[in-house]
């Protein structure tokens, strides 16, 4: 899609495309996230079994720790949530001309339901129990 | 007079375009249905919020016994829930590494680069289908 224009990375930050562009690239973002999370879950799982070698156990419990599992949260939330939106606004296109409002209601559910069970998994961490 | 626009229907693009929003909308009403089996089966009371995304993730039986939740095994061992977990991975995989696969046309732009990263994509993608299969059905030798 974007192939053959070659704007460089560093000019490409500079480009401000302020809320649309942090939509783009936190969907781009948390969407590879929960993909390296479900690929090397899935895979360290079949070697654990197959194998049961130390590198299976150490990737499980990296991805079982609760500040990986606080940052799955963050992109699936972020990534459904940003995702909901773009469906919503393909199926109905005179939305778009609330664009900005939509993003920012999105910010507005999605920091309360992400906030409150991050904030109770990390005094989880922090007081030891988990 | 023509139509200015492409053959919709036969586009690949166009195809996947639709099944990454359909698979979206999929994805998330087969977690909802996994955390609400998981409290009418008896966890309403029993699971902390980690346990209960975990739940939603991939409702198979294993997933969640470390954690102290009783009488787990005879809710969720069956194969509806076998079936319905590899079903989940089979969405979620195919929405997932078509993700990947068009943001690596963002960004790499030699040909044979490119048909390289596309083809390890799908290596990715089979292996990861038959080994999510091999844990869910309990295929190990």
């Amino acid at each position: 899609m974007f192939r053959g224009r070659h704007v460089g990375y560093l000019e490409g930050l500079r480009y401000k495309g302020k809320e649309h562009m942090l939509a783009w690239a936190l969907h781009r973002v948390t969407g590879l996230g929960m993909l390296i999370f479900v690929g090397i879950h899935v895979i360290a799982a079949f070697f654990l079994n197959a194998i049961g070698d130390d590198v299976s156990t150490t990737i499980t419990t990296l991805y079982e720790s609760t500040p990986m599992q606080i940052f799955v949260y963050f992109c699936v939330l972020y990534h459904a949530l940003n995702g909901l939106r773009l469906i919503v606004e393909d199926l109905w296109p005179p939305l778009l001309r609330y664009h900005r409002e939509l993003l920012w209601f999105q910010w507005l559910v999605f920091l309360p339901v992400f906030g409150l069970p991050a904030f109770l998994m990390l005094t989880s961490i922090l007081s030891g129990s988990a | 007079m023509r139509s200015q626009y492409p053959n919709r229907g036969s586009s690949f693009e166009y195809i996947m375009w639709l099944f990454t929003r359909l698979s979206g909308v999929l994805m998330l009403l087969m977690g909802a249905l996994g955390i609400v089996y998981a409290n009418l089966a008896g966890g309403r009371t029993l699971m902390d919020m980690s346990t209960q995304y975990r739940w939603g993730f991939f409702p198979i039986y294993w997933h969640v016994q470390n954690s102290d939740i009783p009488d787990v095994f005879p809710n969720w061992s069956n194969s509806f829930w076998q079936v319905y977990g590899v079903l989940l991975l089979l969405v979620a995989a195919m929405h997932g590494f078509n993700g990947l696969r068009v943001v690596v046309e963002d960004y790499v732009h030699r040909p044979y680069l490119l048909l390289f990263a596309k083809w390890l994509i799908f290596i990715l993608f089979l292996f990861t289908l038959f080994a999510g299969a091999v844990i869910v059905f309990e295929l190990f030798v």
